[in-house]
Parts: C-alpha cells; sequence; structure tokens
C-alpha cells in the first residue's frame, strides 16, 4: 500500500522557483491499478519519480508497506527498488549491452539467485509477455513494444509489491499500447498487482480501477472507473 | 567495496564483450606500449652497468685489486703474496703488475699514457685482455723486446677523440718507450688488443721480467689484481684476504670505480624517473580519459542501473574490473613486447662509448612495473567513475 500525504517538490532553475508538485495527498490500495493522468507539465512524472523514490519531494510524507521511504538512506532506499518495487519507463531504459534475459534477469543477480533459479524464472516471464523466443536479442534487435514488454518483465522478475510505469506506450502505436495495457490489465487481475501508471491518453482510462487526475501540481479529480 | 562482484564482473565482463572493439584494442596498445616503455630503460640502464662492471673486471681490475701498503710505491716480495692470495679457497688467479706512466714515440709522433709490465700467463688468470687481441699474438713469458697495445693508443681509429694516439701502429713496428726514471726502450709491436675500456685502449704491456729490469726492481709490484670464482661476492672475498693477514690496502673493483659508475647511475636513475613518471602520467591521462568517456556516453545506463536497484558501489566496481580486464591483458602485451625487444636487442645489442650493451631485464623491474600500472590504472578508473555514478540518477537519465 501507498501513502503519500502532502507532497510538493519545488525545483529550482536559477532564480527561478518552479513547484511542480504543491500539496499532493494519494493512497494506493494493494492490487489497485492507479491511473495517473494529466496534462503535460501538471505534475504527473514527478509524483511517480517520488514514488518510485528516484526522487524526494521538497516536502511530505510517503509510506509504502508501511515504511517511511523519506526516512531512508540512499543505500536502503536503493535496496528499496531493488526489493520492493518495479519501474517501467517511456522510453524503455533497457541496457544495450546485454540481451533481453540478461536485462531481465540483472536485478535477480544483484539479489543473490540461485543461476537456475534466476534464468528460469527470467525465461518465465519473458514468455508471459510474449517473448520467449527473443530471449537472446539485444535492445537494438527488438521493436518499440518488445524492448518494452523486456521493460516490464524486468520490473516483475522479482515480484513486487508495487508497479509504476511512466507512460509505458508514449512511444509505442496504439495497437502495442493495447497489448501492453491488456498485460497490466492480466497482472493487476490475475496477479493482483499493485499498479500506479502515468498516461495522458483519454483511451487508456478504461483500464484504471481508479485515476487521480492532476492540475498545476494538484491532483483536480479522483474517479472511480474499471473496479469501481 | 567488494560488495556484488559477481554483478560487477558480470556487467564489466558484457561491456567489453559487446562494447567498442577498436576503442579497447587501442587502449590495451597504448597500456602495453607504456609497460615496455617502464620496462625497457632500467633494462638498458642495467645493461649499462652490467657492462660496466663486466669491463671493470675483465680487462682493468679483476675483482679484487692488492694496493702497496700506505706510504710506500710498490709491494715487496710479490711472488709470496701471491701465491698467499691463490692458495685462500675462491681465488682463481692473480696478476702482478707493475704500472708506470711512459712517452711512447713513433715515426715523429708521440703520446704520454700508461705501460703495464706484467706475467702474461699470470694476467690470462685474471684479465681477458689475451682474448682480445683484433691484430697479432698477446705476450708470452718469455718476450723482452715485445710489447702489445690498446687500439686507441695505436690509432687503429683516425680518430682518437683527444685520446693518446700513436695514429697508425700496426703489428710489426717499432716504438720507442721513455720511462720515467730516463731509460728508453724499443720495443716491437707483438699485437693490438681492442675491448671497448678505455683506460685499458689507451695502455700497453711488456712482460714484467722487462720492465723490473728497466726500472730495476726486484719482485715487486705496483698491484696485484685477483680473480675470484664468483661475481659480486667482492666483499666477502675482501674480508677473507684481510683475514689471512694481508697488510696491504685491498680494494673492490666497486670501490676503484665506485665514484665514476655512482655518479653514472644516479645519472640514470634520475632520467629513468623522468621517464617513469612521464610514462605513468600518461598511462593515468589515458585511462581517464577511456573511462570518463565511456561513463559520459554511459551517463543514462549508470542511472538506470541505479534506478532499477543496483548498489552504485557495483557500478564504480564494474568500471574498476574494466580497467583492470585493460591493464591485465596491456601487462601481458607488454610483457611479449618487452620480450621481442628484449631478444632482438640481445641478438643486436645498442653500441656505447664502453662496448655493446645488452639489455637486462631484472623481474623486480618488471613487477615494480606491473605493480604501478595497476595501482595507477585503478585510481584513474574508479575516479571519473565514481564522479559520474554520484550524479542524481534522474539527471543521469536524462543524459
Amino acid at each position: 500500500m501507498i501513502v503519500a500525504e502532502n507532497l510538493t517538490r519545488v525545483y529550482t532553475m536559477g532564480r527561478v522557483e518552479v513547484r511542480a508538485l504543491g500539496g499532493v495527498s494519494l493512497e494506493v490500495e494493494k492490487g489497485e491499478f492507479v491511473g495517473i493522468m494529466g496534462a503535460s507539465g501538471s505534475g504527473k512524472s514527478t509524483l511517480l519519480h517520488i514514488l518510485g523514490l528516484l526522487d524526494r519531494p521538497t516536502s511530505g510524507r510517503v509510506v509504502i508497506d508501511g515504511t517511511d521511504v523519506l526516512a531512508l538512506s540512499d543505500h536502503q532506499r536503493t535496496l528499496f527498488r531493488l526489493n520492493r518495487l518495479g519501474y517501467v519507463f517511456q522510453d524503455y531504459a533497457l541496457i544495450d549491452e546485454l540481451t533481453a534475459q540478461e536485462n531481465v534477469y540483472l536485478t535477480s543477480l544483484v539479489r543473490g539467485a540461485d543461476k537456475e533459479e534466476y534464468l528460469k524464472r527470467s525465461a518465465e516471464i519473458l514468455r508471459r509477455v510474449g517473448l520467449g523466443d527473443r530471449m537472446d536479442h539485444r535492445q537494438s534487435e527488438l521493436s518499440g513494444g518488445e524492448q518494452q514488454r523486456v521493460a516490464i518483465a524486468r520490473a516483475l522478475v522479482n515480484n513486487p509489491s508495487i508497479l509504476l510505469a511512466d507512460e509505458p506506450c508514449a512511444n509505442l502505436d496504439s495497437q502495442t499500447s493495447k497489448s501492453i495495457l491488456d498485460l497490466f490489465a492480466r497482472l493487476n487481475e490475475e496477479l493482483d498487482q499493485t499498479i500506479v501508471m502515468v498516461s495522458h491518453e483519454e483511451w487508456h482510462k478504461e483500464y484504471f480501477c481508479r485515476i487521480a487526475t492532476l492540475q498545476d501540481g494538484l491532483i483536480s479529480d479522483m474517479t472511480e472507473c474499471r473496479k469501481a | 567495496m567488494f560488495a556484488g562482484l559477481g554483478v560487477s564482473s558480470f556487467l564489466a565482463w558484457k561491456s567489453i564483450r559487446r562494447g567498442n572493439k577498436g576503442t579497447l584494442a587501442l587502449t590495451i596498445m597504448i597500456i602495453a606500449l607504456i609497460f615496455v616503455n617502464l620496462v625497457f630503460l632500467p633494462s638498458i640502464i642495467s645493461g649499462v652497468v652490467e657492462n660496466f662492471n663486466t669491463q671493470s673486471i675483465d680487462f682493468d681490475f679483476g675483482n679484487l685489486v692488492v694496493e702497496p701498503r700506505e706510504g710506500t710505491q710498490y709491494i715487496g716480495n710479490a711472488s709470496d703474496l701471491q701465491q698467499t692470495i691463490e692458495r685462500i679457497p675462491g681465488i682463481v688467479g692473480t696478476s702482478s703488475r707493475v704500472t708506470a706512466g711512459v712517452t711512447y714515440f713513433y715515426r715523429g709522433r708521440n703520446a704520454a699514457s700508461t705501460l703495464y709490465g706484467i706475467t702474461p700467463e699470470d694476467e690470462r688468470t685474471v684479465t681477458r685482455v689475451a682474448d682480445y687481441m683484433t691484430e697479432g699474438e698477446f705476450l708470452s713469458n718469455g718476450d723482452t723486446d715485445a710489447i702489445v697495445m690498446g687500439a686507441i693508443l695505436a690509432g687503429v681509429e683516425e680518430e682518437a677523440g683527444g685520446l693518446p694516439s700513436l695514429q697508425g701502429v700496426e703489428v710489426g713496428d717499432s716504438v720507442e718507450v721513455a720511462y720515467p726514471n730516463g731509460e728508453t726502450r724499443t720495443y716491437r709491436v707483438k699485437g693490438i688488443f681492442e675491448t671497448q675500456s678505455f683506460g685499458v685502449d689507451t695502455a700497453a704491456f711488456v712482460t714484467n721480467r722487462e720492465m723490473s729490469e728497466v726500472l730495476g726492481l726486484r719482485d715487486q709490484a705496483s698491484v696485484i689484481l685477483v680473480k675470484t670464482e664468483v661475481n659480486g661476492r667482492e666483499a666477502e672475498y675482501k674480508k677473507e684476504l684481510l683475514s689471512y693477514g694481508i697488510q696491504e690496502e685491498i680494494w673492490t673493483f666497486q670501490e676503484k670505480t665506485g665514484g665514476v659508475i655512482d655518479q653514472a647511475i644516479q645519472s640514470f636513475n634520475i632520467i629513468n624517473a623522468i621517464s617513469t613518471l612521464v610514462s605513468l602520467i600518461i598511462a593515468v591521462v589515458v585511462i581517464f580519459i577511456v573511462i570518463f568517456i565511456n561513463t559520459v556516453n554511459r551517463r543514462r545506463q549508470i542511472g538506470i542501473l541505479k534506478a532499477i536497484g543496483i548498489d552504485q558501489q557495483i557500478i564504480i566496481n564494474s568500471y574498476v574490473l574494466q580497467v583492470l580486464f585493460i591493464t591485465t591483458v596491456g601487462a601481458l602485451a607488454g610483457i611479449a613486447l618487452a620480450a621481442g625487444v628484449t631478444t632482438y636487442l640481445t641478438a643486436y645489442p645498442l653500441v656505447f662509448p664502453g662496448g655493446p650493451v645488452y639489455p637486462v631485464v631484472e623481474a623486480s623491474a618488471v613487477f615494480r612495473s606491473i605493480a604501478s600500472l595497476f595501482a595507477v590504472s585503478v585510481v584513474a578508473g574508479y575516479i571519473p567513475a565514481w564522479q559520474i555514478v554520484r550524479e542524481d540518477i534522474l539527471t543521469a537519465i536524462r543524459g
């Protein structure tokens, strides 16, 4: 479960202060598929970065599964990201020198998993996202949709309690986007996976349980959708 | 520091295997050349020192030099002293020499230099001058009117560079010698030798019997040269000789040459230190640039690795391991290259004024070079990786 309380984030650019978040509070229950929507510059990605422990808020509090994550040291935050969170980037963010399977099992390797176990697990997840026959391919040999599927497989490999996705379909055509969203929906339904996803596409709304709409760094609307 | 070395190795290996092969090969080659440079100059310096020591033993002094007691000009009862010394275990031979500063005259030309009176058979047990005859023969014990002459003194080469030279003496010619006591003698040149040692090649030898007769000496010697079984243990042999109650002054060849060779070694060491420092700075700069460019180009990748939960120490270590790999392969290539250069220079040695110099590669110099190369490489690899890895995740990801 995620509890975010009164989050603010102010960026200083020279003498100018830009308020990206103006006091956002949000709760995400286990098993929810929450969409964060809003126009460009509304603060969606900033919020997700803070929830994903990639950035720190200027003020506020974030508690994930009972842990006050802002009180953690950098090293503890790294471990928290490794063990508890899965993050899917807009531009896939794969390591080009690694194959699809190596990208997926890299974090398992860091966690000290047994070789046989991580090979089996990564292959299984890649098969589940439809890339069973592309495991030995490198990023440059995969299409955009395939790369995003690898990124999703990487985010899921360690069974994270929360999957965070930052506009995962932004660079994909509508058909591929649909297949990615279908995959998220399946993970959410079948595995009860908690997912927080940033999007600005209206048609994505049908996949979310709940939608937090941001405007000028504040939640302007909270809508119950699919699982209402 | 060593946490997650398995993951660091994994990332490092993938980066090496799938990274830019040309850059990798070029970096390895630069490290190999730096290694050769680190080893090459000390090996030449060692070769020069070795050459100098060998020449000093073989042509100038033997291993030990026995000189008259303080206040006396000659060693008395020289043959008894020779016998005493030769009975000491480890002594191979002795040569009693009478030395005089003389003036040589030849076809209207003259040159002042040293003349040695020797017992040829004894001399052969200590020095190797007799093995370096370029013309004619060495002296025999019974020769009284014969002289053998160094190539510089004889003037075999037209240019003597300010050294004493009679400019064109050949075997069979007659040379007049004016002794310090006013006596003059004419000798037939029996042979000419060339040892490449200036001190010897500017001098000449007659028999001890002849010189003693001219100078009115009876069983006396200016010096007794001593040859030992093993080189490098002169100080021990000197102690041994002293323990036999020998009252004369005893010097090791190192003590006799000390001033000259020490100065030369000091100068060489300064040159070597500068060369080593420059090589290591080049190594640091090259590796720093390679890793810096590598990390800057992979800023985004480093950010991604941090974002998915990879500790920054693992990332830094992966770069350090890449540097260690590059340095290891570079050092191995350098060893192969240095072996090739050494083999070539052994077959075709560099010619110095003292003779051909063979490179002497000392194990300690190789280990020192490897160790210093690794030390600077690790530092040069660690710093840029550390700088980039410390960057904020989102800044790094945005490149």
